[in-house]
């Protein structure tokens, strides 16, 4: 029978280490909640996949020429190139025609980057190194690519733990941020009215902006420059007007395969020895506290602004709120919210454009982040 | 004298030691980081208005 012994070294290799057991847990868990919760499922589910699949017995996917280690090495250490590549789809999927018609909005875009900061101070008050809270605070801007490129780039130990939680908050945003309004707001600011009156926005605008943005974005924050300008590329294809094709392309199939893949590689990070870790619940504390004070400190921010405006000209600081970069779930969320305390007060379109300002003040907050490391000489 | 105090571990906490250099440096990141959004987004605005008004009567969509 000894013979035979190659076909339960498998068994008694996972006997001796439960905590790959616990891995396989926590990856059906993903599953389900992107299948059953339906959470983000296009992500979720090839971590969770991913999670179970990197911790089978080794070499597996993880050895030295194991394909998950591969593309983790290739796509994500080596150029940062699978959450670009999706940059160019969600560039080309976004409209910036509410913003661009009502360009205010970008002061929640920056506002409601607030708890991205705030986070790294109570993570570096916890104990964390400065570049794993840098790492930890990005996961408020709600943006999973910019998450993973800002934790890869800081060479951050908890890239596995910051995707899980950026992916899964962007999933529940229609339960946190109601919660975190309703902390900082009364009902009757949540009922003020904001008349619609976009402005006509120019085509020449459209194509102008894209390209204006990343030139901005190269200058003050070079940083930045990566995320943003793939941001604009893919905005850019879209706005032109002659590549429906690739525009296409970008939003639909790029999209997908990059994302099929960005799961599964990140589940890289999900092997047992350094994913269940006290760090890996802490992170997931203070990524959950870096989106609630996002949301809040959008909120506030308008409250400021209303002390100095005219009163027909407030604006309803729920609005603010939706400058984090979850589109279009938290515009959808701030509509929702704003027909519930009033049936006929309509905010969607203000909330798309702090939605999609948000989208912007994202890529530049990892963007500084990235910038001041580098100053600092972390990278 | 002040760049010693600085590295200074401040106290023990959850995850490991707190120097004070973090501290000091988390801090600045937030006062730097806020502001260098602000700068860009509000130099995006400026961009946005001027657009708007140069090209808002030639090519309206």
């Amino acid at each position: 029978m000894s013979e035979f012994s190659f076909l339960t070294n498998g068994v008694q290799f996972m006997a001796q280490n439960p905590k790959m057991l616990v891995m396989w847990g926590i990856g059906a868990l993903l599953i389900w909640l992107a299948i059953g919760k339906d959470f983000e499922p296009a992500l979720l589910l090839p971590m969770g996949f991913g999670a179970i699949l990197v911790n089978l017995p080794l070499p597996g996917v993880v050895g030295d020429a194991g394909i998950v280690k591969w593309l983790f090495e290739k796509g994500i250490v080596a150029s940062e190139a699978f959450p670009l590549l999706l940059f160019v789809g969600i560039g080309a999927m976004i409209d910036f025609g509410p913003l661009l018609s009502n360009p205010r909005m970008l002061l929640f875009g920056g506002a409601a980057q607030f708890g991205i900061f705030l986070t790294v101070v109570l993570a570096v008050l916890l104990g964390f190194p400065l570049k794993d809270a840098m790492a930890a605070g990005v996961i408020g801007a709600a943006d999973g690519p910019t998450s993973i490129l800002v934790s890869q780039v800081l060479h951050s130990n908890y890239i596995g733990a910051i995707a899980v939680a950026a992916y899964s908050y962007m999933a529940l945003v229609p339960i946190i941020q109601p919660a975190a309004i309703r902390l900082v707001t009364t009902k009757h600011e949540r009922m003020i009215h904001m008349p619609y009156n976009p402005k006509a926005v120019s085509k020449t605008t459209k194509i102008l902006f894209p390209i204006i943005v990343t030139l901005i974005a190269g200058l003050v924050a070079p940083d930045s420059v990566a995320l943003v300008g793939f941001l604009m590329f893919g905005n850019l294809i879209r706005e032109s007007g002659k590549l429906e094709g690739l525009s296409q392309t970008a939003q639909g199939p790029l999209a997908n395969l990059i994302t099929i893949f960005l799961g599964i590689t990140i589940a890289y990070q999900m092997r047992a020895e350094q994913f269940l870790t006290l760090g890996t619940l802490m992170i997931m504390a203070l990524g959950l506290f870096a989106f609630v004070f996002d949301t809040i400190g959008g909120v506030v921010f308008a409250k400021i602004l209303n002390l100095f405006l005219p009163k027909d000209k407030k604006i309803n600081p729920m609005v603010g709120g939706a400058g984090i970069s979850a589109f279009p779930m938290s515009a959808r969320v701030i509509q929702k919210m704003a027909l519930k305390e009033d049936n006929q007060n309509h905010l969607l379109m203000h909330a798309v454009g702090a939605n999609v300002a948000g989208q912007v003040g994202s890529v530049v907050a990892g963007g500084i982040i990235l910038n001041l490391a580098r100053i600092w000489g972390m990278i | 004298m002040m760049q010693l105090n600085a590295m200074a571990v401040l106290f023990k906490s959850l995850m490991g030691d707190v120097s004070g250099a973090d501290v000091s440096k988390s801090f600045e990141l937030m006062g730097k980081g806020m502001l260098g959004i602000f700068i860009v987004m509000v130099l995006i605005y400026g961009v946005i208005v001027m657009l708007n008004k140069s090209t808002g009567s030639k090519n309206t969509k």
